[in-house]
């Protein structure tokens, strides 16, 4: 369960967010949509405590970000824009740190491991270097990693980005069972036909605004659109003019 | 804390994994000890070599004087008589590393009394004993010479006193034993130089390395407090920067017994309580080391910035110890605070023999902690703002 309310954040001269407020609720995926450099990962940097807003307020499961930032991280499993994974460690190496880093020990540990790698289809994989790994066996790695102590909420940011068809096919099954186990999933993305029968509720960006927040239904019958992209065009055209 | 033991433990084992990099930082720790023996070996064979040694001198035209033929056997000089008609050509060829060369008219104007010039050859630009053995040949035809004036001033009835008003009588007391310790002297900076390249790559690698390879910011989203992180990170240098100190101790005493000191009437060894010792009394400097190389590393983008900015930085604690050498301050007092001088001065005196002044030991440790754990605080303030991710 996420809650943003009017968050804003600068950098320098450069507003990146001036007013963005959405709820993502658990065993649903909310899609932050939006054109680039809209603030969907200044967002979602801010969600994941890495980031301070300059006002406002979000919360996870009822935690602020910037007062409880230790429980928030504890309740998050993040993919960031930039997943980099350390290049002389295995796969299972870069899922275990983490996981240690939450404070899971040995068997514990490995059974998250063994899990994840069985889950992730990453066995050909997971004993070997991740250097020279392709970008969907890299992604793979990085969203075990967010998920190695099981977090209620996730957050996905571009998790789709240079993937091919298969990847993102079965990238999208992984996600799709992630909601169904009743996780709070948060994910961006600007690219609609990737995401269009993934979502259940959508929060559109534009210039660090939120635009519209709700259900796909809802946002096709605000719009009068039935396709998400026509929709979402309606919606970020409305307040470009 | 817990987080603090996770993180040093993967850095640790990620910096085992990169071989390469690991034996090029360690290797001046295996490496120098050996080196630093071999070369003192040189200087003492060299030193102890001015003992009147004999050397051979070529001569071209020996027949021409007879005199002084015998004048340089009886100096020890062991003489190869030839002829050359490019003498020049000889020794810069090799053939002849010194020739003196006598023109055939030498007997003739030794006769009349006239200046004869002799002629000597040879290559000074070589390492080895040339430059000597020729001065000793110059001394040695000096001496001939004026050997000669004084009986020729006689035999015309003159007191050759007058030729020396003024004469100078040499006394160096140096020891050869005392020119080894001056190289001793070096050590000290090869222990710093140590410790610094022990955790060099390390800290840039789990800095600007983790900051380039975008691992930073999965990690700071992490239940891990920035102090926690800092620390690990910090940690890890240490405990490569030690380990770089240990092998050096180790190659030290292995490499120490090797020097021929005997042959100056000196011992010089290295037992495992001295290097334990040493090993402690270098610690504090091991971790400052660590916290420094970590926080200027952190302000570097990529691994390449971040090399760059230490291989700068890594001369810096050398500094103090050439200002107080050229400027000959002796360190003592407050100057005992000054992280790497003090180590260096505290080790130095330990390679002598000298009991263990725990005052000064007292201000070591606690300046150079206090260092560390300003820059610790440095580090911690910059992983703490968000800049760090940008």
């Amino acid at each position: 369960m996420i809650r943003v309310e009017r968050l804003q954040k600068s950098f320098g001269a450069i507003a990146a967010l001036k007013d963005v407020s959405f709820d993502a609720r658990d065993g649903r995926i909310t899609a932050l949509l939006g054109p680039n450099g809209a603030g969907k990962s200044t967002t979602l940097r801010i969600l994941a405590t890495v980031l301070a807003a300059d006002a406002g307020t979000a919360a996870v499961d009822g935690l602020d970000v910037a007062t409880q930032p230790l429980a928030v991280r504890a309740r998050i499993g993040v993919l960031p824009h930039a997943a980099g994974l350390y290049a002389r460690l295995t796969a299972r190496e870069n899922i275990a740190y983490f996981g240690a880093l939450h404070g899971l020990r040995k068997a514990t540990l490995r059974a998250r491991v063994d899990d994840l790698v069985e889950r992730l289809d990453m066995g050909e994989f997971a004993h070997r270097r991740v250097d020279g790994f392709s970008q969907g066996q890299r992604i793979r790695v990085a969203l075990a990693r967010a998920l190695v102590h099981d977090p209620r909420n996730v957050i996905l940011d571009e998790p789709t980005n240079g993937l091919d068809v298969m990847a993102t096919r079965a990238l999208r099954a992984i996600i799709t069972e992630l909601r169904d186990e009743g996780r709070c999933v948060v994910l961006s993305s600007h690219v609609m036909q990737e995401i269009g029968n993934l979502c259940d509720d959508v929060v559109i960006i534009g210039h660090g605004r939120a635009l519209f927040g709700g259900s796909r239904a809802t946002l096709h019958t605000t719009t009068g659109e039935a396709d998400l992209e026509e929709a979402f065009i309606r919606i970020i055209g409305g307040d470009a003019s | 804390m817990n987080g603090f033991l996770v993180v040093l433990a993967k850095e640790c084992r990620d910096n085992i994994r990169d071989r390469r990099t690991l034996v090029s930082s360690l290797s001046l720790a295996v490496l120098g000890p050996a080196l630093f023996a071999a070369l003192m070996g040189l200087v003492l064979d060299t030193t102890l070599g001015e003992a009147r040694e004999p050397f051979t001198l070529a001569v071209s035209g020996a027949v021409h004087a007879p005199g002084l033929m015998q004048h340089l056997e009886r100096q020890n000089v062991t003489l190869e008589r030839i002829e050359v008609d490019d003498p020049q050509g000889a020794v810069a060829a090799g053939a002849h590393s010194l020739l003196l060369v006598i023109d055939a008219d030498y007997p003739e104007r030794f006769a009349a009394g006239e200046i004869n010039a002799l002629a000597l050859y040879y290559d000074s630009s070589g390492m080895g004993t040339t430059r000597r053995n020729a001065m000793l040949t110059r001394q040695y035809v000096s001496a001939y010479s004026q050997k000669l004036g004084v009986l020729r001033l006689q035999l015309r009835g003159v007191d050759p006193k007058i030729l020396t008003p003024v004469v100078v009588q040499e006394f160096d007391t140096a020891s050869p034993a005392a020119r080894a310790l001056t190289l001793l002297a070096t050590l000290p900076y090869l222990l710093v130089l140590v410790i610094f390249m022990g955790g060099f790559y390390l800290a840039i690698d789990a800095t600007a390395g983790e900051r380039e390879h975008g691992s930073l910011e999965p990690l700071l989203s992490q239940p891990v407090s920035r102090v926690g992180l800092v620390l690990g990170k910090i940690g890890a240098a240490s405990a490569f920067s030690a380990l770089s100190l240990a092998l050096f101790l180790t190659s030290l005493a292995l490499s120490l017994p090797l020097v021929p000191l005997h042959k100056v009437g000196m011992s010089l060894e290295l037992g495992l309580v001295d290097a334990a010792v040493m090993f402690a009394l270098c610690l504090p400097l091991v971790v400052f080391a660590a916290a420094m190389l970590t926080v200027v590393a952190s302000f570097a983008r990529t691994y390449k910035e971040a090399q760059t900015y230490l291989t700068v930085v890594i001369l810096i604690p050398t500094l103090p110890l050439i200002v107080t050498q050229v400027m000959n301050l002796r360190t003592e007092g407050l100057l005992m605070l000054v992280p790497s001088l003090s180590q260096a001065s505290l080790v130095a005196a330990a390679i002598r023999g000298e009991a263990l002044a725990w005052g000064d030991v007292a201000l070591a440790t606690l300046g150079t902690l206090l260092g560390a754990a300003a820059l610790t605080a440095l580090a911690v303030a910059m992983y703490r703002r968000e800049r760090i991710l940008v």
